[in-house]
């Protein structure tokens, strides 16, 4: 529990409206898109860097437990207070400070929903890329902190690849800059993309300046449809290895297209064992070469059939079904779980494979998705998290998972991050040498270790 | 009680957030206890006992439009209107309402009552304005804005079968809702003439009463069923071909809500299932009747709001934009974001002037960027939460079938 002198300090700084501590409140912030809790003691909103980094002075004068908050989108528990504390939500700090058309950048508040900025910015013919599936919900700020990838990183990267700057307030309350609004920039440590990742563990972002391109001219999505996974899986690595780009690659096997079909009616082929979702975009003749191309060669690597949107809000239509992938399946169990190993894309089917069989042994119903394009996998694990004995196999499954991705030069997380959920993998991955570097990192930006505890280095603190 | 299947619901909640920015509260609140997401994990908690349902979950809770966009976007098929209502309903079962909402909500469900009122409200100018006025405005619509009483009520002008002065071609029994009664009486001339120079009769049951959408989503089911039942009885289809409604909550609680909450409270809810098919939106049933061949030209330029009661509630989407592009001469502009919530949400407009204020703000701002002469809308509380907002007195709020009936006059 905290002080009262405490909250009448953080009173003082946010007005009583913005500093939650009732406990219907509380447990409205002791989740995220995982499945655990954790109660805060309070949730402040703060309006401005200045605010912030008062709360953080009030924070480390009393040496209290503070933890970043976007949007509560996060697949690990990487925006919960772990050991209770202050929660900083940075939802209503959520403007959009400038979209500068002439040197293609914009700079916003880290509460902005992705989607708002890509909306804003593609009003004025330009364009944010990094996509994750939870756009319409994340923030800035969040997709920052885990460096959020998403569907279109095959061909655009991820969000590090599109930071500028950043103004940060570290643990003890002071702010700085990080980078600035030029593309080029190799003036000391690139810190911008140190916080890049970080999971809120090394300093709050109050002010991000993102790097943008011109909107693409036209885009088509293309559907292709697959009798078998492994043929799917075997299109998405030729296709890589072809030196074809396209703007996104998912792949979604039977189960999901069947969950996608209940909740949208958009005709998918329910028979269907995969298939192949992707995009092409840029110049309108361009685009209509890479269509013939990528239907052709998806029709030679076995595709039973390759459907073309014929419209914008067809694209939309399946863009939309596609993010709601995590969401559908759900539909068929309580609880459900994303697994985000990442394997070199060569080695995508017969992960796939693998995925599958490690599930079908422990008995744990999966449905298959990936970011296929990136080797990002994404099978849905689907329980019920009330059932114990149920949860011990999903957790042998994820084990086995894992274990596999990182014996083919895979990595632990593609793109969720770590969290609560993995740290235990952790130290498979990272070498003692490496994680004694990253820890010193962490001291020296937050000596008091009052920033997220219980993040991804704190492994077995818990 | 919350019912069991309703109970499994919280644990189909994932912790997505894919409706948090669906939600238009939550888009001027931003903080999750306004957010759908947010009131899934309460009503939880109370479920699993580690909460108790206070006056502060009971703000939250009714921080909310019902509009069920959150509904409508989850893609994990959480029911979080009838959960939400359920939980309303159990919220009142503990807490019980403040009295000046009882008298409300009970005067609302009585009509008996309603042209005392009228009467007494007549002589008052309006007699919204003695029951609910705050400092000149009831909400956030300032009191000279608000609608004049009808003379008399609509069911008093008409008598129980109006029959076409042509062939016969069709009969429908026409649910007449409170707005339409007391308060927009051309909606139901409109309704009334339209269907009989289509060659419909129109039969009028005397003894309806409100529909009882308005106390059952306050959470006074008691005083809903009352209404359910009398206007189950009256309204046994029968061999008529529709029951229509001009009102799209009247509409939704007849083919949904009756039977939905009859089920939940352990009712019998057969009869109501059954009127449920029969009940039409009057702009589903008139669309089916090419109008296009009854309409002479009326110029200008018209934009259409979806209510949620309509679109989400109903899925009736195209039928009232059909309607109104058969119109010869009218020009029909598609307003931005015409299925985002006007703000209204029946009570929530009075108990949370603010945001409301805010959500209308940017509908207003929409139908003023289209340039149009009309805002069409097939739902009085829309219509009052529009034309209250609008500053605009070039502007004119109307129901699709009063420009219908225009253009057939
Ligand atoms: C349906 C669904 C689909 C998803 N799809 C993808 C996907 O395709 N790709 C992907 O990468 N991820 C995906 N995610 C995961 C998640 O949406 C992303 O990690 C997202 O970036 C989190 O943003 P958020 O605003 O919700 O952050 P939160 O979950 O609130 O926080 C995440 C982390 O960021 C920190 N943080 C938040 N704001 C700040 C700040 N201002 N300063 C410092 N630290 C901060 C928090 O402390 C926490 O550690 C998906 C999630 C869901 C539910
Ligand atoms: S969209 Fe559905 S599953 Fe996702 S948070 Fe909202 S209610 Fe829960
Ligand atoms: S019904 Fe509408 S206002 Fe209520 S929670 Fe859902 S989206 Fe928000």
């Amino acid at each position: 529990m905290l002080e009262e002198k405490v909250f009448e300090e953080l009173i003082s700084i946010v007005g009583a409206e913005r500093c939650k501590r009732s406990k219907e409140d509380l447990l409205t912030y002791c989740y995220d898109a995982c499945i655990h809790e954790y109660l805060p003691d309070a949730v402040v909103f703060p309006k401005s860097a200045q605010e912030v980094a008062h709360i953080m002075k009030t924070a480390s004068a009393h040496n209290i437990f503070v933890t970043p908050r976007g949007a509560g989108s996060g697949l690990g528990g990487e925006a919960l207070a772990k050991y209770g504390g202050i929660v900083i939500c940075f939802s209503m700090m959520n403007r959009i400070l400038e979209i500068n058309t002439a040197n293609r950048y914009a700079v916003v508040e880290p509460g902005v929903v992705i989607a708002d900025l890509q909306k804003a910015v593609e009003r004025a013919g330009l364009f944010y890329p990094p996509d994750p599936g939870s756009s319409a919900v994340a923030t800035m700020g969040g997709s920052v902190a885990m460096n959020a990838g998403g569907m279109r990183g095959v061909k655009y990267g991820v969000t590090k690849d599109y930071l500028l700057g950043l103004e940060i307030v570290l643990p003890s309350g002071e702010m700085m800059m990080t980078g600035t609004v030029t593309s080029k920039d190799v003036t000391g440590y690139d810190l911008t993309r140190l916080i890049c990742g970080s999971e809120g563990t090394l300093a709050l972002v109050t002010r991000i300046n993102v790097r943008l391109l011109p909107k693409p001219k036209t885009k088509r999505t293309l559907l292709a449809i697959y009798n078998s996974i492994d043929a799917a899986g075997d299109t998405v690595s030729k296709i890589i290895e072809a030196g074809i780009v396209p703007a996104t690659l998912e792949l979604m096997d039977k189960r999901l297209i069947k969950a996608l079909d209940d909740f949208t009616h958009l005709g998918f082929p329910l028979d269907a064992e995969a298939v192949l979702l992707m995009d092409v975009d840029g110049d309108p003749e361009t685009v209509e070469n890479q269509v013939a191309l990528v239907a052709d060669f998806c029709r030679r690597q076995g595709a039973r059939e390759v459907r073309v949107s014929s419209s914008e809000k067809e694209n939309e239509q399946l863009w939309f079904a596609r993010r709601s992938a995590f969401g559908a399946v759900a539909r068929m169990r309580p609880t459900c779980l994303i697994e985000d190993a990442t394997v070199p894309v060569s080695f995508l089917t017969a992960t796939i494979k693998k995925v599958i069989e490690i599930c079908e042994r422990n008995r744990v119903q999966v449905a298959v998705l990936a970011h296929a394009g990136d080797g990002n996998m994404h099978p849905l694990m689907l329980c019920d998290q009330r059932d114990e004995e149920e949860m011990a196999r999903v957790n042998k499954s994820m084990d086995e998972i894992v274990d596999y991705a990182l014996s083919v030069g895979g990595t632990l997380s593609g793109e969720h991050g770590i969290g609560v959920n993995k740290a235990r993998y952790l130290p498979k991955q990272l070498s003692e040498t490496s994680l004694k570097m990253m820890k010193a990192i962490k001291r020296t930006f937050d000596p008091q270790c009052i920033l997220n505890p219980g993040g991804f280095l704190d492994y077995g603190a818990l | 009680m919350i019912s069991e299947q309703l109970r499994e619901q919280v644990y189909s909640c994932i912790k997505c957030g894919l409706c948090m920015n669906t939600c238009p509260v939550y888009r001027q609140l931003y903080f999750e206890g306004a957010s759908p997401r947010g009131k899934v994990q309460l009503i939880k908690k109370i479920l699993e006992g580690e909460l108790e349902i206070s006056a502060y979950f009971s703000s939250l809770l009714h921080t909310c439009l019902l509009c069920e966009t959150c509904t409508v976007n989850c893609p994990s098929g959480v029911d979080l209107n009838r959960l939400m209502k359920a939980a309303r309903a159990e919220v009142v079962r503990k807490l019980g309402l403040p009295l000046e909402k009882r008298a409300l909500y009970s005067l609302l469900s009585r009509n008996r009552l309603l042209p005392f009122f009228m009467f007494w409200g007549r002589t008052l100018e309006t007699p919204l304005r003695s029951l609910i006025l705050k400092e000149g405005r009831a909400g956030t619509i300032p009191a000279t804005r608000l609608p004049r009483l009808n003379s008399r009520p609509l069911l008093d002008q008409y008598p129980q079968i109006v029959s076409p002065a042509g062939p016969r071609v069709g009969r429908v029994l026409y649910f007449v809702g409170c707005a339409t009664n007391y308060l927009f009486e051309n909606v139901g001339r409109a309704v009334i003439t339209t269907l009989n120079s289509m060659g419909i009769e129109v039969i009028i049951p005397r003894a309806q009463v409100c529909c009882g959408f308005p106390a059952g989503q306050a959470g006074m089911r008691k005083i809903a069923l009352r209404n359910i039942r009398q206007n189950l009885e009256l309204f046994d289809p029968g061999d008529a071909d529709a029951v229509v409604v001009d009102c799209a909550t009247c509409g939704t609680a007849l083919k949904k809500e009756y039977a939905n909450i009859l089920e939940e409270m352990g009712e019998n809810a057969e009869a109501a299932r059954r009127l449920g098919q029969k009940v039409q939106d009057i702009s589903e049933y008139l669309s089916k009747l090419d109008p296009a061949k009854y309409l002479k030209p009326v110029r200008g330029r018209v934009t259409y709001h979806d209510p949620c009661h309509l679109l989400r509630s109903q899925g009736i989407k195209e039928p009232p934009r059909n309607l109104l592009k058969s119109i010869p001469d009218m020009e029909f502009v598609e307003m931005a974001g015409a299925d985002v919530c006007c703000g209204g949400g029946g009570a929530f407009q009075f108990d949370h002037p603010d945001v409301a204020a805010g959500i209308t703000k940017n509908k207003v701002q929409a139908i003023m960027e289209t340039g149009a002469h009309f805002v069409a809308t097939g739902c009085p509380g829309c219509r009052l939460q529009i034309h209250g907002s609008l500053g605009d007195e070039s502007i004119k709020v109307v129901h699709p079938v009063e420009l219908l009936a225009l253009a057939i006059s």
